[in-house]
């Protein structure tokens, strides 16, 4: 049972699953909660991964069906994109 | 159902957990309602500084500098680590013109007893290696702190919690009126009545919203920000940065330097912010946004204007990755300070609010100010530049 409690969840933060179900017992019941709550799902994939765990669960600890658990905010950019993208003038700095 | 309690605070952002922490700890019982959930507000999409630097003196930085004080030792106080680190902060000045004004803030800061200095160009690299040629010098506070902000709410909470204090989220007050008794009755979204001596208007930008079920009229508006969140990085520089040109702006408009894309930078209210969280992003701010009203959403054109900033600056930059662009709403005030004391005329009534892009840095004062107050060890008349006044918004 140990073992199973330090399992990670989110793995960009390295936040374990005894986190997460802490969280939900000192009442976080959304994804958008629990990522404030504990950093899951602020990392690198930006939930991508542990938000369909996290919403699972949910689902068990609080009988809260999965269809009903709204996902996560989403915002952009989508995946991790280099700042150089953005600020084409920003490339040649002596110019800009 | 119905609820008692001494004071009722409503909005549960780290000013509202400050204040029932605080008003809890003076043996007060307190309820703390939100309409939406742990961090869903400004105290989870802002940054994370005690920046004293960018304070005009007066009632504001002497605050701030107490606020600073209380954070150093909050976390014995509440029992976990609240993220703080004293990394101390920067202001980058380009030219001859910006020295000047920045030259007589600092010494008016020095006035008034903060640590800060000018410094120059070598120190400034030696500081900052990767920071852009162009900068002549810089200001240099080593007293400049930060805390992260959810760490700093859930330890008012447990700590409030193990004093009685109840939070609740996802509940919202409805109506407002006083009873034969002279004490406040809040209906609340979950169909419950909350009776109270007391009730403490703490909702941060939506505050007028909420000022609106006790008829009157609250002088805060959002003022929106979009900040860019990077992957985790070791350090690049030594202390946090900002740049004087959006400080200069605000203190000498007249020298205001015409940029190429000088629309676009008024109407985003662009300034440079640069910060490295405890836990390894950098946060790139910011904007200033007027028009915005509550649309919480992020443009490209904020997300392109803030890029390109910082690659200006920071040429290093251009090769870290971007992975969150947010938005957030500083609950702006006409005057720039926050409003906190009883609201004339209305017994009973209290708004702790307005802190504008200061929330973090000040809760802890704001909090224990409030319940100096409560307990009568202050009296308001300290506090004039602080206490509710009519503004035309």
């Amino acid at each position: 049972m140990e073992n199973e409690q330090n399992r990670l969840i989110c793995r960009c933060e390295e936040i374990t699953l005894e986190e997460i179900i802490q969280a939900i017992d000192n009442g976080c019941t959304s994804l958008n909660e629990i990522k404030r709550y504990t950093r899951a799902g602020m990392g690198l994939c930006q939930s991508r991964v542990c938000s369909r765990l996290i919403a699972r669960i949910i689902a068990e600890k609080t009988g809260k069906p999965l269809d009903e658990i709204v996902p996560v905010t989403a915002r952009p950019p989508s995946r991790p994109v280099r700042i150089d993208i953005f600020s084409p003038r920003g490339c040649n700095v002596k110019n800009s | 159902m119905k609820r008692y309690c001494d004071s009722l605070v409503i909005g549960g952002g780290i000013i509202g957990l400050s204040c029932g922490y605080y008003l809890s700890r003076e043996g007060f019982k307190v309820q703390v309602i939100d309409s939406m959930e742990f961090g869903s507000g400004s105290s989870g999409a802002c940054d994370d500084m005690i920046l004293l630097q960018s304070k005009k003196p007066g009632v504001v930085l002497e605050l701030a500098m107490e606020s600073l004080e209380m954070y150093r030792f909050l976390h014995m106080e509440l029992g976990c680590d609240l993220g703080f680190k004293q990394m101390g902060g920067m202001i980058l000045i380009e030219n001859q013109e910006e020295l000047a004004v920045m030259e007589e803030f600092v010494s008016s800061q020095r006035s008034c007893g903060l640590n800060v200095d000018i410094v120059d160009r070598e120190e400034l690299r030696r500081r900052q290696p990767h920071v852009s040629d162009r900068f002549i010098s810089s200001t240099y506070s080593p007293d400049d702190s930060q805390v992260d902000p959810f760490l700093v709410m859930k330890g008012f909470i447990n700590a409030g919690q193990r004093l009685g204090m109840e939070v609740r989220y996802r509940e919202a007050a409805v109506t407002a009126e006083k009873n034969g008794a002279g004490r406040w009755q809040v209906l609340t979204s979950t169909g419950c009545i909350v009776e109270a001596e007391n009730v403490v208007i703490s909702a941060g930008a939506w505050s007028n919203i909420v000022g609106g079920l006790f008829d009157i009229s609250i002088p805060i508006f959002p003022r929106r920000g979009q900040l860019l969140i990077t992957e985790k990085i070791p350090p690049i520089g030594e202390t946090n940065l900002w740049s004087a040109s959006y400080m200069v702006t605000k203190l000498r408009p007249d020298l205001a330097k015409v940029r190429e894309n000088q629309s676009e930078y008024n109407e985003l209210g662009l300034g440079f912010s640069f910060t490295r969280t405890a836990h390894g992003n950098y946060l790139i701010g910011s904007t200033r946004e007027e028009q915005a009203g509550f649309k919480k959403l992020v443009d490209y054109r904020a997300l392109e204007a803030l890029s390109r900033q910082v690659a200006h600056i920071i040429p290093l930059m251009r090769h870290v990755h971007i992975i969150r662009h947010i938005a957030g709403f500083r609950p702006a005030t006409p005057d720039g300070k926050m409003i906190l004391g009883p609201w004339p005329g209305k017994e009973g009534l209290y708004v702790a609010s307005g802190h504008e892009g200061d929330g973090i840095a000040m809760a802890p004062i704001t909090g224990k100010l409030l319940s100096d107050i409560f307990t009568g060890r202050k009296s308001i008349t300290n506090m004039k530049e602080l206490i509710p006044r009519c503004m035309v918004v």
